[in-house]
This record gives structure tokens, sequence and C-alpha cells, in this order.
């Protein structure tokens, strides 16, 4: 078990999301970098799609009230285990009674979320055929909240021997996609995309976009050129994703993530595709951010190279994990 | 491609001179893993593929395969060795830094993964003795550690 001894704000537990509710308004949840949480629980031998947590908000600190394996990845928040550094994106082993202190992010590749994997995943109750937890219907994950100081969490497989003491290139520096040195994005231009004037559709690949303050789980709203409608548009609410860009009255666009409710009426500029929602999940507040045009067949050769990337984790790890010692070490 | 029972006995024979645990060869159609089992090499069947399996020898593997200085820390497989972290910029030790036995030296990239290239006693690192970014053969020297 662990106990959370860090007043843990804004700390969830997630997998990777609730798919196949919308239809029911219940939005998808699920951890922000969604390859982050599943390299995680890969390195553990886990399910990918085993439920973490998901920690934005730093010092985080937990106390380990048995032996048990763990996986870091995410943000690199110079973890340590007690007074030990740990490495990111690595599997590691506590013993009972150590405590694992994450701190601010640091590093080249600053990011903003760190994610916690324990064997067998986070043992939370299923709702509606997910663990994340759903913020605002106060469902799922650890009582449908965020995590407190003193929550006490359990690993499904606490006793399971996991070998630890390895890691993975983590995806930012093994699939990296950057303008300049920002962060980049691939957007397939939405419904009402050409319902904006040409200069601001212009403005929007060629500039840069700072992510505000007033993002969160729900949406990144962004600041930069205002774009112009050519004509006001009014639109009934309809059915929105996690990546959708909507476009308030005021120009400066909102996208949506994973907390974001299932139905929206502003006009959609476009969408970031689903294989690059997790580089947005790890921007910092702050940080400036770039859009790149894509079309519908990048888009799917995108997923499928994040898919073969995770393929190619599962495959290393299982032979890793199953072969002899003395190669591990 | 696939291998007949003679080279793998063949090939059995190669891997029981050196000290390597674990030799996994994927051809179309099939995979043929072989490990040590006491002194002997045999084929690993999936049940076998247990975490934490460890193998009948006794001891840490011979770090030392080619009569190399004694205080030479060796790759324990192929792969690229790296003196820092892909999200760091410091390495993990320089040239005169003190380690203390099983601390990180650098790190082996084997396609994703990273493994720990880990000193074998206490000592000062004397040299590193392949590159930041160098690919690296089985057995190749990395650290070259003096006692204190």
């Amino acid at each position: 078990m662990i106990e959370i001894l860090s007043n843990a704000a804004l700390a969830t537990v997630q997998d990777l999301g609730r798919l196949g509710s919308l239809r029911f308004g219940v939005g998808t949840a699920g951890a922000m970098d969604d390859l982050a949480l599943a390299a995680g629980n890969l390195l553990l031998g886990n399910e990918a799609g085993a439920a973490g947590i998901e920690i934005p908000v730093f010092p985080f600190k937990v106390r380990f009230t048995d032996d048990c394996a763990f996986a870091l990845t995410g943000a690199d928040c110079g973890a340590r285990l007690d007074a030990t550094p740990l490495l990111p994106w690595w599997s590691h082993q506590a013993r009972a009674g150590q405590v694992l202190t994450l701190g601010l992010p640091q590093g080249a590749q600053r990011a903003s979320r760190a994610l916690l994997c324990l064997p067998g995943g986070v043992d939370v109750p299923e709702v509606l055929g997910s663990r994340s937890t759903q913020m605002r219907g106060a469902f799922g994950g650890h009582e449908g909240r965020a995590l407190r100081k003193g929550d006490v969490l359990r690993a499904a497989e606490p006793e399971r021997a996991c070998r630890t003491g390895f890691g993975l290139v983590p995806p930012a520096v093994a699939l990296p996609l950057e303008i300049g040195g920002l962060i980049a994005l691939r957007v397939l231009p939405g419904a009402e995309y050409l319902g904006f004037d040409a200069a601001s559709r212009d403005a929007f690949w060629a500039s840069e976009w700072r992510i505000t303050a007033q993002s969160d789980r729900y949406g990144y709203r962004l600041a930069g050129e205002v774009l112009q409608p050519l004509a006001p548009m009014e639109l009934r609410s309809h059915g929105i994703v996690p990546g959708v860009i909507q476009v308030p009255h005021n120009g400066q666009p909102i996208i949506q993530m994973r907390d974001a409710q299932p139905s929206g009426g502003y006009p959609k500029f476009g969408a970031v595709i689903e294989a690059d929602l997790w580089r947005l999940g790890q921007a910092p507040i702050g940080s400036r951010i770039r859009f790149i045009e894509t079309r519908w067949e990048e888009a799917v050769a995108a997923l499928e190279q994040k898919e073969a990337w995770l393929a190619k984790v599962a495959r290393m790890v299982a032979l890793h994990r199953s072969a002899p010692m003395e190669i591990a070490a | 491609m696939k291998k007949t029972a003679h080279e793998l006995r063949e090939i059995a024979g190669w891997m029981a001179e050196t000290d390597i645990g674990f030799l996994e060869l994927r051809m179309p159609g099939a995979t043929v893993r072989l490990g040590r089992r006491s002194e002997e090499v045999v084929t690993l069947d999936d049940g076998q593929r247990a975490d934490a399996q460890v193998d009948g020898r006794a001891g840490a593997p011979d770090q030392n395969p080619a009569g190399l200085h004694p205080d030479t820390v060796t790759a324990g497989s192929v792969g690229v060795f790296l003196h820092a972290h892909p999200c760091a910029t410091a390495p993990f030790v320089r040239t005169g830094t003190e380690v203390l036995a099983g601390q990180t030296l650098g790190l082996l990239r084997i396609g994703v993964l990273l493994l720990p290239v880990v000193a074998s006693r206490a000592g000062t690192v004397a040299a590193l003795r392949a590159g930041d970014g160098a690919t690296v053969g089985y057995g190749a020297p990395l650290v070259d550690l003096h006692s204190f």
C-alpha cells in the first residue's frame, strides 16, 4: 500500500480513459500523457491500460507501507526514494517504510506531469469500463476525486515480484516533434476552419501559441493572434472530443483535454490528432507551442507509429524481464 | 531459415565458451531461447519465462572475459553506451569520480531499453573507455576503476 504524505493537489488515478460512454454524456477522462502511463505499466509487466497516478503538482510525497515495485514515467521530477536519487522513465523497488518524493520537473525536455505505476495497477473499482477519475461526475478513480493527504492506495498485485532497475528512452527523445525548439502538434482542420479569414488561418499555423494559466485537464486556453471569423458563427451544441480546438468570440483558441465536457457550441477550428495529445498533455503552463497542418492519412500513420513504439517497448521489456538475472546487471 | 538441431547444438557450444547467459534467436516462424542451467546451455520454453529467473551459476558474471585490466567494467550486452541519461546533460561519472559498488556509471541503450552499467566495486573512475553514444559489442571495456 502507499500512503499520500503531501497535499496532493490535483493528483488523480487515471487509466487510458473511459471510452465508449460519450453517448451517455460521460467524458473520457484518462491520463493526459497516455504514452507515459502505458510505458510505466509495461515496465512493470502490467497491461498497458492499468490504472496509475497522474501527478501535476509538486512536491508530491508517498510512503510505501510494504515492499513494492513501482515505475516512474512522464515528467522528470528529480525523484528520490528516501535520500537516493532515482532515474526517470525507470522501474524501481521500494522497501517498506521508504518515502518517494517528486520535486519540480527538470531537464531539457521539461514536462509537467509525472506518472506513478504500481504492480497490477492501482486497485480502484472499475466504473463504466474504466478506473479513471471522472471529476465532473465525481465517480471513478479513488472515490471520484483528486487524492488528498492521508489517502491510502493499494497495488492490485502488491506481492508480485518484478524485475526492476531498468528503463526506457523517453518518447520525447525517441519520437520528437518540434519547430524551433517548441513542442509541435499536428492538427486536422475542423468543420468551421474555412469560416475563419485567410489571415487568421495563416497565423494559426505560422505563429507561436502560449499555454495560459487558465489551462488544466478540462482544456488549454491559448494566447496568440486573434482568430477572426468571416462572419459570426452561432452553432447548436454538438459532440466534441479531447483534441478539438474551439474558437470562442474572443478569438483565442481552447483545446479540449481529457476532462472536457462531451458537447460544446463554439466553432471548431481544428483538432489536435489523437497521437499527439500526450505531447500537449505534458506541455507546461506558460510554454509556447506550434501547430502543423496534417491530413487524415498522416494522423492515422502517426497513431500507428505511436502504437509501434509501445509494441517495441512491450517486446523489449518482456525479453529483458524473462532473461536470466546476470544480463540485467 | 529454421535452424537445424545440429546448428542449435553448435550455437549452444559457442555460447558455453562465453559467459553469455541468455540468447534469443528470432527467425521467421520460430524463436529459440538458449539459457544456462548449471554448466549446461539449454533451450528455454515459454513456461520458463517467469520474472527474475536466475540460472544455476553462482556469483556475479565474469567481468573479465578477455584478460582485461582487472578493474574494467565491460558491456553485458551489445548496445549504445551513454555517459548521461537522455533526460540529463550531466554524465553519471567523470574521470576521478569516486563511486560505490553498484553505483550507476552509465547506461547501455538497446533499442528502446536502457540498462544500467554499474560499478563492480568501490573505487575511482580512472577512464571512460567508450565514448558517449558509442556502439559497443558484448564484453567491450566501458569504464576503468582504480581501487581506493
